[in-house]
């Protein structure tokens, strides 16, 4: 667990030892919706942007009311923190991330930059052949951006690496869906985050070990367990606050948690259309989910599947996708009698208000299991 | 010394006619909050004692303080109590608590003892955090709201507000109800822009040319808060299927709640009279945590 809490803690230093290493080069994403193995087998590593906490310098002059993520990719993007990358790729996750891709766009002109074109209507009658059409181009930008042409073996071995990638993510799931769980919501949360920062090819090799050693793992006591929802997480803070007080995540559908890693890429001889037909199937975010709403039918099979307590909702202050999600999914879960707290944050989590806040849901969902913070003996007088 | 127009004065009552040295059990309730403590001292599960103080900056040194305030004169020691429960913001430095209990289920619990078995709805309207709370017609908390992370339309922010305009705290709220018709309110969305909205309001022909007088400010800024608070209320999980949004039997609690600018316009909105109670409504927090221990 140390190496990957090393490599999400120190988010920037794997890339850069990576290239020092391999000699390869590094390609920076916004948002889950970027077919990595395009860029995997065109020899470039995809690397996740990660926000961060620390005083934003800069991003206000760009970018004005926009959630506190997008300043800080922003802001570390203008301080020159990625200078290490080599191309920048947005597939439009949500319209603020957008802007920070054309913030960048602006101020660095040495970096490759390609838009790609991912639908909002992700079942509509066209959207696999649009998206196809969208992949070629992508692939001949990164043909070029590389100087060669992206080998069909190379493909394979890519989406056979990503694949066994996700299968493992997937098991590492099914270690938390067991009725007493051997892995904590926040190592799980750690190593889905570390992954997205690595290669591939070296993360299979350290999961498989990890896994082997959580099949040893005495499991943990009864917990409250709990789903996780709402925007994405950018370190594990709220988890570990929710250990703290007795409680679990055991699931969640964040759009780099389990949507990240839920679907594989199912072969086919057009590996574009294969490419298309796994992201356009993949659990969709919230600005993906507003024509059909298949999310809340998704998170109510999860919680079930997942046998929760309870559900967090955990909202980026000023993210309108999930804002605008809201109502049908609290619908879903009073409908179905999920109990959930919702709530808003930013990068920083206020940690006095939001222990308040668990342990009186907790309280309200399973009294008796809370471990209240400052369970003190009583002082002698 | 210059007036403190924000501060609220301080409380402290112990019965004249109970003997706390009859009691077969003593109990007592520490909330300490970001603005205000209060202590409350039950005598086999009456009200013997209570205090309520501003917490300040040190919450262990308040959380003693309160204590000692409330049971000051009666010739009761701390020693005397035979379990101390904590709640509220700074619980954690209750170090002579016995046990700490979450805030929501105390307020609960006290708003009962305050407005008896039928309230239904409580809405905190504390120094830093406004929690609707609805409960299940046992002692249970079925659902619960809490403000995010801005701290408009709470108590904190009205003694901000009081300092700045030199009005006196207690007088605020009903000032601002003797307007015919309710202005336009401030932002909503925080606390330093609502003020700053306020005091822009001076500013504003119509205020220049004496159209618009300081009770409407007020009734501005007050209505925006009711409004904040409105909104915390109105995602509770509604009790029955139908039309019903709110529990009719509502009850308030926190420092907020003695403030009927605020209280009168949420209820206005509501539609609701809101339930009247035995004692002050600031004390719910450490009533509920001396009545659960």
């Amino acid at each position: 667990m140390n190496r990957f809490k090393q490599i999400l803690d120190n988010h920037q230093e794997y890339a850069r030892e990576w290239k020092k290493r391999v000699g390869g080069r590094i390609l920076g994403y916004f948002d889950t919706y970027l077919p990595e193995e395009l860029a995997y087998a065109a020899g470039m590593l995809p690397v996740r942007m990660m926000a961060e906490r620390e005083p934003d310098m800069i991003s206000a002059k760009w970018i004005y009311s926009s959630c506190y993520p997008v300043k800080s990719l922003t802001n570390q993007l203008l301080l020159g923190r990625y200078d290490y990358l080599d191309a920048l790729v947005i597939t439009e996750g949500c319209q603020w991330m957008y802007n920070a891709f054309e913030v960048a766009m602006n101020n660095k002109p040495d970096l490759l930059t390609h838009y790609l074109f991912f639908p909002d209507h992700t079942d509509a009658p066209t959207s696999k052949d649009l998206l196809v059409s969208e992949l070629k181009v992508f692939r001949a930008k990164l043909e070029e951006w590389s100087g060669r042409a992206i080998a069909d073996d190379a493909l394979d071995n890519a989406i056979d690496v990503y694949n066994t990638n996700r299968r493992l993510l997937r098991k590492m799931y099914e270690l938390r869906r067991m009725y007493r769980s051997v892995i904590l919501g926040s190592e799980a949360m750690t190593v889905m985050l570390a992954s997205q920062l690595m290669d591939k090819a070296e993360m299979n090799v350290w999961l498989e070990e990890y896994l082997r050693e959580l099949e040893e793992r005495e499991p943990y006591d009864d917990r409250i367990r709990l789903m996780l929802l709402g925007s994405e997480t950018w370190s594990v803070d709220l988890e570990e606050l929710v250990e703290s007080l007795g409680a679990n995540i055991v699931v969640d559908d964040l759009d780099n948690g389990a949507s990240y890693c839920w679907n594989e890429t199912v072969a086919l001889k057009d590996k574009d259309m294969a490419l298309a037909l796994r992201y356009l199937g993949r659990p969709h975010s919230a600005l993906k989910d507003n024509n059909w709403r298949r999310r809340p039918q998704r998170i109510f099979e999860l919680a079930e599947d997942f046998a929760v307590d309870g559900a967090l909702i955990a909202k980026q202050i000023y993210c309108h996708p999930h804002g605008l999600d809201n109502y049908a999914i609290w619908k879903l879960l009073r409908e179905r009698g999920i109990p959930f707290h919702y709530f808003e944050r930013d990068l920083t989590l206020p940690r006095e208000e939001t222990r308040l806040r668990l342990n009186s849901f907790f309280s309200m969902i399973r009294p008796g299991l809370t471990r209240l913070a400052g369970w003190h003996t009583p002082m002698t007088i | 010394m210059t007036k403190e127009y924000w501060r609220w004065p301080g409380s402290a009552w112990a019965s004249q006619d109970a003997d706390w040295r009859r009691a077969d059990r003593i109990t007592a309730g520490v909330d300490v909050g970001t603005t205000s403590s209060q202590a409350v001292v039950l005598c086999d599960g009456e009200v013997y004692a209570y205090a309520s103080i501003h917490t300040g900056a040190d919450f262990r040194k308040a959380a003693g303080a309160v204590v000692e305030k409330a049971i000051d004169d009666t010739g009761m020691r701390m020693a005397d109590i035979g379990a101390v429960a904590g709640t509220g913001w700074g619980s954690d430095h209750i170090t002579f608590a016995g046990q700490i209990l979450d805030e929501v289920l105390c307020h609960a619990k006290g708003a009962r003892h305050i407005y008896g078995r039928e309230v239904r709805t409580v809405v905190d309207l504390g120094g830093q955090t406004t929690k609707a709370i609805l409960l299940y017609d046992w002692d249970r908390v079925r659902d619960f709201m809490m403000n995010d992370k801005c701290a408009t339309g709470m108590g904190r922010n009205v003694e901000y507000l009081c300092g700045l305009l030199q009005v006196p705290i207690e007088e605020i709220g009903e000032l601002s109800l003797s307007v015919s018709e309710d202005p336009e309110p401030v932002s909503t969305t925080c606390y330093a822009f609502a003020d700053t909205e306020t005091m822009g309001l001076f500013g504003r022909p119509e205020y220049r040319s004496d159209k618009m007088t300081d009770n409407e400010v007020y009734a501005s800024h007050m209505f925006s808060i009711a409004w904040r608070v409105l909104g915390v209320i109105g995602r509770l999980q509604p009790p029955d299927v139908g039309d019903v949004k709110v529990c009719k039997e509502l009850g308030f609690t926190g420092g907020l709640a003695k403030n009927p600018g605020v209280t009168k316009r949420i209820e206005r909105e509501l539609g609701v009279t809101a339930l009247a109670g035995r004692y002050d409504p600031q004390l719910a927090g450490a009533l509920g945590a001396a009545l659960l221990i």
